[in-house]
């Protein structure tokens, strides 16, 4: 028993030294000038390629891979003491509430003059769109026996009884994407005397939506449930369509709905009080140029919204992404209700 | 009392401890959480109690706490009617090949959380191995069947068995066999035998393991997560859920209060039974068990095949992720194994790339650093609350228990709140976003049951052993050093590897308070197994098992394996006489002290 605890103890010692010694950030050249970065949007590859590119124009980067919502929990907890220098692909309403909390560092980047500012933040400066792209209503194509009889609209799927159970919902509320979906539907029946800015016919809508949907089940794509002829619809975006289309070698199609999709706009800011601004800003100046964004979107199949990048993009993405109209939707009153609404589905009318 | 107080004065080893434990209760586990509810239910300086209101009219919140409820109470049944039979089967019974049948068994202490519920989904789910092979036999088989309330219960169930298998196990060691053979001569059939005898002398034990039992189903997440689909989900995820979402923090902090209050009542209220209860006794002249033959034929044969298809249950998961780590996504993807899909590329992979490998090293680093920490500092304090029994000491030992009365969720929020500013308590740093505030977290996590064991571990040394030292002239730091350690050492040795074990694949913890560029390896676990992940990291996240398992293998192999008593496949002959505070010498004692040690090993087992 002696020789054992002995060992053990020898065993934690050893690994403690071990663990403790060497960690990748700092093996990999330069370390000082190493950019940590907290995205939503580098999974898929998406980081892996970056990074690659990335060296080549002399930026070594390391990223730090959450959710949208994990993102922006994490930025604002570290307000004090910030370990991120740039931070790229949340929406507006994240980059709002952690404008909000002053995370944030103005920068003007050299690209701005080819971008749409009023798609970020024109007037303050702290945070400047990238990539814009519809978040859509996508139905399995051989699972109708035209375009006339699959969902033309959200309102669909819970309105006409043939949908009913064959759409999926999301078990969860904290992503980008769901939030985008939630705030298209709500918006639609905006009333300022209503419930939390919202018409009691308009949470109706959101009720019928959740009750009639097949709740999202963890760990499984909507795509593999398609593919396993579980479920018919769900939401996506087009990036992410596009992707899963091939690893799951199904075809889908996008709803078309008259009033249009809501579009997530990506931005790229500069976080307050980072140590290596002066590298972070090059960056910055470097991810959003026309050069970068046309070959992410090449790649990628995103629509950049860097006007010069348009002539280097994927043009199947950008024609794509221009044959959805954009919905009208009051982003202020999304941005000041979206966590109140978020909660009160949570607790009303989520399923499980 | 007082005397005792005055002692405790006059030895500067222990005012040194108890400065270090007022500063470090002060800071790391009153503080936080009393900002924590300040933040949440006074956010401008004022009570609200709205948030129960939203949560009384919501019946999802109403159905989730039903629900957990429900699973705690189920489990306490079925975790003890497999965890008896299958202990029963190993140790008391006659049964061929129970050697490889405990094996089988204890596959559940070496893996857990994520990655056992995930496996087992692998396995049973829909597009599972098991049930494409059934299908194959019966096409009408309703591939969903896994899931719900049954598959919940049942994964939950295989899971909790661990502490019978590792604690019921010694008791059994300790049913006196003179009685046994004594009730034998006189005619007593052998399912007499077993209701008369051998159950009643488990019985204490089986009561704490239910306690334990029922707390981990209160507080289950993964499983209902994975498994519980719509119909069956519990509260834990849910106070998860909110307190992801910053404005809704409050509902998850009166869900966990619901929790925490739940979990005080039911320990008061067994503190009081266990008060009454009354023990059997047991010979301290231990004859060594012989194992059972079941006379009748049929039982025999129905015990014998019930062991074998539980065999089949708990030991496919780990050997089919074993085979899987070795093929390829696609394989995976299909479930389907064939010669030509495997492959050394997912081994070559985690252990040639750097970044593979990375969470495991922060993984390994991280539950050494706060298992040293946590044993060695609580060595000093078990040994004060054990020897100085006063109101002082008292308050301290309630206060190091807070951890277990609140989920780890909230007790990282309560962290984050008060250390993500400059805090004078810890000179004047911010903490958040630092190495050290996971360290500290983990460190708070496995207070209450290091202290417990380790108390527990003190009061078997002998009161003379101190004295006579004492009396040499031996100082309190020489005696504490010299002679109370290294007896216990060993005990200090084996909750050191459980603590560590159970620490390698948090993630509830590390969600909050990882360093980004220092994630370990739960998070990468999880995010590999959730929603909107491409396959890629399938493959990986076996190999990351398969690993873990081998790891904990190894640690419980340490602890229980050849040559200690407790919970080893192969018994002594006779009854260790050594110093091992594990085995103690009456039942009384036994009791006690494997209950402290039931709470370490559900602390390794809870899915959380």
């Amino acid at each position: 028993m002696k020789r054992r605890t002995v060992l053990i103890a020898g065993l934690l010692a050893a690994s403690t030294a071990a663990a403790t010694a060497c960690a990748p950030g700092q093996s990999t050249g330069s370390a000082s000038e190493s950019l940590v970065i907290y995205s939503n949007s580098v999974s898929e590859g998406r980081g892996d390629w970056l990074k690659k590119e990335a060296q080549a124009a002399g930026f070594a980067l390391t990223f730090v891979d959450l959710g949208g919502g994990d993102v922006m929990n994490r930025l604002s907890a570290e307000k004090n003491n910030p370990i991120a220098d740039v931070t790229f692909g949340l929406n507006n309403v994240y980059f709002e509430k952690l404008k909000a909390q002053q995370v944030l560092e103005p920068y003007t980047p050299a690209w701005a003059g080819d971008v749409d500012a009023s798609l970020g933040d024109a007037a303050g400066g702290e945070f400047w769109p990238i990539v814009q792209e519809p978040i859509m209503l996508v139905y399995k194509k051989d699972a109708y026996a035209s375009a006339a009889e699959a969902p033309q609209d959200w309102t669909d799927l819970w309105t006409k009884e043939q949908f009913k159970g064959r759409y999926e919902v999301p078990n969860s509320l904290g992503g980008a994407t769901t939030q985008m979906v939630l705030s298209g539907i709500l918006s639609r029946y905006a009333d300022p005397a209503g419930e939390l800015g919202v018409s009691s016919e308009g949470w109706d809508q959101v009720k019928a939506y959740f009750a009639g949907g097949s709740r999202a089940i963890k760990g499984e794509d909507l795509y593999a449930r398609m593919v396993k002829g579980e479920v018919e619809a769900g939401q996506m975006w087009l990036a992410g369509k596009s992707a899963r289309e091939k690893q799951y070698d199904i075809v889908t199609e996008a709803a078309m709905p008259t009033v249009g999709v809501p579009f997530a706009v990506q931005h790229v800011a500069l976080v307050s009080g980072t140590k290596k601004a002066e590298t972070a800003k090059k960056f910055i100046d470097w991810f959003g140029s026309a050069e970068t964004q046309g070959k992410w979107s090449k790649e990628f199949f995103t629509a950049p919204t860097n006007t010069k990048a348009a002539a280097l993009a994927d043009p199947e993405a950008i024609t794509q992404t221009e044959a959805f109209t954009k919905q009208d939707i009051d982003w202020t009153l999304v941005a000041d209700n979206i966590d109140k609404w978020v909660e009160k589905i949570e607790l009303e009318y989520l399923k499980g | 009392m007082n005397g005792s107080l005055r002692q405790l004065l006059r030895s500067p080893l222990f005012i040194t401890v108890v400065a270090v434990v007022l500063w470090f209760s002060i800071t790391f586990l009153i503080l936080p959480n009393v900002n924590l509810l300040a933040t949440v239910f006074m956010p401008e300086g004022k009570f609200s109690f709205s948030a129960i209101e939203r949560l009384l009219s919501s019946e999802r919140a109403m159905d989730s706490i039903r629900n957990s409820f429900i699973l705690a109470v189920v489990l306490s049944v079925t975790v003890n009617l497999v965890g008896i039979f299958i202990v029963l089967a190993t140790r008391y019974f006659d049964i061929k090949g129970a050697r490889l049948l405990w094996l089988g068994y204890a596959t559940t202490l070496i893996y857990g959380g994520v990655v056992l519920v995930a496996g087992y989904k692998f396995i049973y789910g829909d597009s599972g191995f098991v049930t494409k092979q059934v299908q194959n036999f019966f096409p009408g088989m309703d591939a969903g069947w896994f899931s719900g309330v049954f598959a919940v219960v049942f994964v939950s169930t295989l899971a909790g068995t661990g502490n019978h298998l590792l604690f019921l196990g010694s008791a059994l060691a300790k049913v006196d066999f003179q009685t046994i053979e004594a009730a034998q001569m006189m005619g007593a059939s052998s399912w007499k035998v077993l209701r008369s005898i051998v159950l009643p002398t488990l019985m204490p034990m089986v009561y704490a393991i239910t306690v334990l039992t029922f707390l981990g189903g209160l507080g289950a997440l993964v499983a209902p997560q994975i498994l519980g689909g719509e119909d069956f989900q519990t509260v834990t995820p849910m106070i998860l859920t909110f307190a992801n979402m910053p404005s809704s923090r409050d509902l998850a902090a009166t869900l966990a209060i619901v929790l925490g209050l739940s979990t005080i009542i039911l320990l008061a209220v067994l503190n009081r039974l266990e008060k009454g209860g009354t023990y059997f006794s047991v010979s301290k002249v231990p004859a060594s068990m012989k194992k059972q033959k079941i006379e009748n034929p049929v039982a025999n044969v129905v015990v014998h095949v019930v062991a074998y298809a539980l065999f089949a249950v708990y030991a496919l998961p780990p050997v089919l992720i074993l085979l899987f780590s070795f093929t390829n996504a696609a394989a995976i993807n299909s479930a389907s194994l064939s010669f030509d899909s495997f492959t050394l590329d997912n081994y070559l992979r985690v252990f040639t790339d750097y970044s593979a490998m990375w969470p495991f090293l922060v993984s390994i680093g991280y539950s050494a650093v706060a298992t040293i920490i946590v044993v060695l500092g609580l060595l000093f304090v078990a040994r004060l609350v054990q020897k100085f029994k006063n109101p002082a000491t008292a308050a301290i030992e309630y206060v190091l228990h807070i951890p277990w009365i609140l989920p780890s969720t909230m007790i990282a929020l309560g962290l984050i709140v008060t250390f993500d500013h400059a805090q004078w308590l810890v000179g004047d740093q911010v903490l958040t976003g630092t190495l050290v505030l996971l360290a500290i977290a983990y460190v708070i996590g496995k207070i209450p049951f290091t202290l417990r064991m380790l108390k527990a571990a003190f009061s078997a040394v002998p009161d003379q052993l101190e004295e006579a030292a004492a009396i040499l002239g031996a100082s309190s730091f020489t005696i504490f050093r010299r002679v109370l350690l290294p007896i216990v050492a060993p005990a200090a040795a084996a909750i050191a590897a459980l603590n560590f074990n159970g620490l390698l694949d948090d993630y509830d913890t590390a969600v909050f308070l990882a360093h980004p560029l220092y994630q370990p390896l739960g998070i990468v676990i999880k995010n590999a197994t959730g929603e909107d992940t491409l396959t890629d990291a399938t493959a990986l996240t076996f190999v990351y098992t398969v690993i873990l398992m081998v790891i904990m293998g190894i640690t419980m192999w340490l602890v229980y394996g050849r040559g200690v008593k407790l919970g080893a496949p192969r018994r002594r002959r006779t009854p260790s006489t050594s110093n091992n505070p594990i085995t103690p010498p009456s039942l009384e004692a036994g009791v006690k002290t494997t209950r402290e040690l039931v709470t370490v090993g559900t602390a390794h087992n809870q899915e959380k």
